[in-house]
């Protein structure tokens, strides 16, 4: 091969890469572009200018006269093993100044006489999950789609003297981040109560389950 | 086998290999767009930036992106620029699972390929040291593409001529 010949092989590598590279470009920008678009048009599209970890980050002292619960004092018992799951979250949960629930406080709260009044109300912070099965009677309040639920949610937080938020469950912090959005947003602290077994641990143990909207009267069957 | 069949045999393979490539884009990034807030938790999960806009760009517009790159290579559309943004995205990304991978290997003390999270790959929980084998051979089909091989059957293999 001759030095002409060498030289056009180069050139002609040259000049693959570059289109390739510019194609390379060429979609990343138009399919940045389209993608956006699809993210807006999606109903379950994500908006760019919100922090939807605002909430999660910021942490605030809990005050001395904060109540907590069995669960949350059994939590702080001392031993050497790695805190569980729910440990954890409880944790997380106080240092954000936010009370927390457990199962057999919610329990009580559910047959309280002033769950029928809206004294007590439940706050169920998932997405698509809620249809398939909720806490009966809770408000929807999905935390990365609030707009189309607060009209609806922040009258009953008004009305309510207990509101008690939970999600999935376990390290699911959708329930903590929507209690601080409410809090935020107005609603008084000494209302506001985390359940942090959330949907999982209402589910295990078998308790009633309300299915698609609010108050449809459509329970799962129980196996107690 | 001739050279013939053997040519013939390496067209046919590089047509099913983008196709498939293409296909998997397509599903793995259906499934996060479809979802995109999970996604954002798994991102956020990483701590990859403190920027709220980037982090809700990535998690907006990546999955979106993949159905577009998957799309692309199916239809082939820009075969070797779109090949060349699979490597660009699947090489960092094999680099920080397996970072955090090992991580929690180190943290609980348990074998590599124990290890099992969800990495935000569309497919829930996985075994790291299986997805990291996945990913090795996306990138290796991409690295083919990329190669210039799966011409046949594209709508259009270079878009810049």
């Amino acid at each position: 091969m001759n030095v002409q010949e060498q030289s056009q092989g180069a050139s002609a590598r040259q000049s693959i890469v570059g289109k390739v590279l510019g194609e390379a470009i060429l979609v990343v920008v138009v399919g940045a572009l389209v993608a956006l678009a699809a993210n807006r048009i999606s109903p379950r599209g994500l908006s760019l200018a919100r922090d939807y970890f605002r909430e999660a980050n910021a942490a605030v002292p809990p005050s001395p006269t904060q109540a907590t619960t069995n669960v949350s004092t059994a939590s702080t018992a001392t031993n050497e093993a790695a805190p569980s799951e729910t440990e954890s979250a409880i944790a997380r949960l106080k240092a954000k100044g936010l009370q927390v629930v457990d199962f057999d406080e919610v329990k009580k709260l559910l047959h309280d006489p002033g769950y029928q009044t809206g004294s007590i109300i439940f706050i169920d912070a998932r997405g698509d999950e809620y249809p398939a099965g909720h806490i009966p009677g809770a408000y929807q309040l999905d935390y990365y789609h609030p707009d189309k639920y607060l009209l609806t949610v922040l009258p009953a937080c008004q009305n309510a003297s207990r509101i008690v938020v939970y999600c999935t469950g376990g390290d699911c912090q959708d329930s903590e981040m929507t209690a601080l959005m409410l809090r935020d947003g107005g609603v008084p602290n000494e209302k506001l109560f985390v359940y942090s077994g959330g949907m999982t641990e209402w589910d295990d143990k078998k308790e009633p389950i309300e299915t698609g909207a609010r108050n449809s009267g459509q329970m799962l069957p129980t196996n107690k | 086998m001739s050279a013939g069949a053997a040519n013939k045999f390496l067209d046919v393979s590089s047509v099913l290999a983008r196709w498939f490539l293409g296909g998997v884009f397509v599903y793995m990034g259906m499934s996060k767009a479809l979802r995109p807030e999970e996604f954002l938790k798994l991102v956020h999960q990483y701590q990859l930036t403190d920027s709220a806009f980037v982090l809700n760009f990535i998690a907006a517009a990546l999955p979106w992106f993949e159905v577009i790159c998957g799309l692309l290579l199916v239809a082939g559309f820009a075969v070797r620029g779109t090949a060349l943004l699979l490597v660009l995205m699947l090489v960092p990304f094999t680099i920080v699972v397996l970072r955090r991978a090992l991580a929690i290997h180190t943290l609980q003390s348990i074998p590599l390929c124990a290890v099992k999270f969800d990495c935000g790959c569309g497919n829930g929980e996985e075994w790291i040291c299986r997805k990291v084998a996945e990913n090795c051979g996306l990138i290796l089909l991409a690295v083919w593409l990329l190669a210039g091989r799966g011409k046949q059957f594209c709508l259009r293999y270079q878009l810049l001529r």
